[in-house]
């Protein structure tokens, strides 16, 4: 990728991502659709721009940066103080969401490594794209809000979870408990770090100029994700413990603060070349698929919603817009099927399509989240009207 | 009455306080980790949208707060104890972002000396300093409460805000 090109990339991206934010939808669409374009598949005519070392470099750093973010973000203490609903919420939900995803899982790949990974990219809905539609749609001030919120945290640590095997996993049953100690043994010694060593870490950050501040901060980030990446657990986990273990000191803020627009800069250009790679070509294979996982999405994410909302004693309407605002699927989706397409155990077939499968699977469900998004209140006063006795006093 | 506040965590997002008014209304404050306020306002409890939002900077919610709680106007129970206090003021003065004292113990200051205003409280974020020392230091955005004169009121918030101090603060 030459200077040129990468000029060009971020204007399209600027571009597409502007349009999609007139229309009320996500970046994250948008961003993936540019790779689509300029990428080597079809449309060949815009063929402008080759997946290269580079662009993996790129797209690495951006999940790093996304799952530093999305560690710091995180805290046992402030996951348990979200309350009830994370457990009770999220349990249903996995059930239901996780158990659909099998279904289309297996029906793709058969009994396999790469059913279970598919499982895990049509559970996983997206934060990004819930929070920003629970923001611009004005839905923080509801209750079901609460709801909403309290699964994603729970996806998030399944996922995460799932992220440590997405990249080796697969293989000999020996092979597996292997990556399982290693797994445990790297989030052991992640959590003992942010247990005992937050305080040394923070006098040192707090002491330190603002350029070694960064310099720093960014060395702990990158070393955690290269360990991670070395013992064969995918630097997505050890950005995501670098993040953990940050987010007790009391620089965390500033260092949201600082790497803010990093974040922002390599997350656009990590879907990007993710977008690079589909093959509208595989559509053919993978289209009546990805149908397939959008309609037991809808249900699923729709029933999911419905129960954990009575459970979680919610009107109907209430939980209809918890469901809803839960459909659309978009960063852990495509950082799952990234993850797990530099898997050597899974077939190369199986590489190709769960990344064609991803791709046009979030462009569709992150579209039609959104618009319904928009209109769930407007379709739950239709569906589920006041009962009887009210329009009586009325 | 007390309020039935209740407050829940938003992950990625901030915190929400929420109550419901005495006329069977819902009110939704949401501070977001950006400093950025939202207030949502339910005409009853149980509508669908909210009949208003109010989106606010940190530095108009802090002013709204301060309207709203009784801090900038003063409210009437601080009038009557005026009252009480016979000749003697108290009154609340903001201490200005450019104000040589900050970063000053209220004794290197010397304000008392000078004007004859005793600074009793601070008000400032997280904690109000109640019983102010004479080491405690002036900081942005404080709030200072002062007993004097009717009089002396004018002298000190001209010295707070242009000095001379002996010793400039930072």
């Amino acid at each position: 990728m030459t200077l040129a090109e990468l000029a060009l990339t971020v204007a399209v991206l600027g571009a597409l991502g502007l349009v999609a934010r007139r229309l009320g939808l996500s970046a994250i669409p948008a961003y993936l659709l540019a790779g689509l374009l300029l990428g080597p598949n079809e449309p060949e005519q815009l063929a402008l721009i080759q997946p290269s070392e580079v662009t993996d470099f790129v797209a690495q750093l951006g999940i790093v940066f996304l799952l530093f973010f999305l560690g710091l973000e995180f805290s046992l203490s402030r996951a348990t103080r979200t309350g009830r609903h994370v457990v009770l919420g999220g349990a249903v939900d996995l059930a239901v969401n996780f158990g659909l995803g099998l279904l289309v899982g297996v029906a793709a790949f058969g009994f396999s490594f790469a059913a279970l990974v598919l499982a895990a990219c049509v559970y996983v809905s997206s934060s990004a794209i819930a929070v920003k539609g629970l923001i611009d749609f004005r839905r923080l001030g509801d209750d079901e809000t609460d709801l909403v919120l309290a699964i994603l945290v729970f996806e998030d640590i399944v996922v995460a979870f799932m992220l440590g095997f997405a990249a080796a996993g697969g293989g000999e049953v020996s092979d597996t408990l292997v990556l399982v100690a290693k797994a445990l043994g790297f989030i052991t010694v992640g959590l003992a770090a942010s247990r005992w060593l937050s305080g040394p870490i923070d006098r040192t950050l707090d002491r330190l100029p603002l350029e070694f501040f960064l310099l720093a901060v960014f060395g702990l980030l990158i070393g955690s994700a290269a360990v991670a990446d070395e013992l064969g657990l995918s630097e997505a986990i050890g950005a995501l413990m670098a993040g953990i273990v940050l987010s007790e000191t009391s620089v965390r803020e500033q260092i949201e603060e600082r790497f803010f627009s990093f974040r922002d800069i390599f997350a656009a250009l990590f879907f990007f070349v993710f977008g690079l790679s589909i093959d509208l070509g595989a559509i053919g294979d993978v289209g009546w698929l990805v149908a397939f996982a959008v309609a037991l999405t809808l249900v699923g994410k729709l029933a999911g919603g419905m129960v954990a909302g009575s459970l979680g004693s919610f009107t109907r309407r209430q939980s209809l817009n918890a469901g809803v605002a839960l459909v659309a699927h978009g960063e852990f989706t495509i950082i799952l099927a990234q993850v797990a397409s530099q898997n050597p155990l899974l077939e190369p077939a199986q590489r190709t399509e769960l990344v064609a499968f991803a791709g046009l699977y979030v462009l569709a469900t992150a579209t039609i989240g959104l618009v319904l998004m928009k209109e769930s209140k407007r379709i739950g006063r239709a569906v589920f009207r006041p009962r009887p006795t009210l329009i009586e006093e009325a | 009455m007390p309020v039935d506040l209740r407050e829940t965590r938003l992950p990625g997002v901030g915190v929400k306080y929420t109550f419901r008014t005495a006329q069977g209304g819902r009110v939704a404050v949401i501070m977001h980790v950006d400093g950025q306020r939202e207030i949502y306002f339910y005409r009853r409890a149980d509508d669908d949208e909210p009949t208003a939002v109010i989106e606010l900077h940190d530095d108009e919610a802090r002013q709204l707060g301060a309207i709203i709680g009784g801090a900038y106007e003063r409210p009437k129970i601080v009038e009557e104890l005026e009252m009480a206090l016979g000749e003697l003021h108290i009154e609340w003065i903001p201490v200005p972002d450019t104000s040589p004292a900050i970063g000053l113990t209220l004794a290197d200051a010397g304000l008392r000396a000078r004007t004859g205003v005793t600074v009793i409280a601070i008000l400032r974020d997280p904690e109000p300093v109640s019983g102010a020392q004479p080491g405690d230091v002036f900081q942005q955005g404080d709030t200072l409460v002062g007993v004097g004169k009717a009089g002396q009121f004018s002298a000190f918030r001209r010295m707070l805000a242009e000095g001379p101090f002996e010793t400039e603060g930072v």
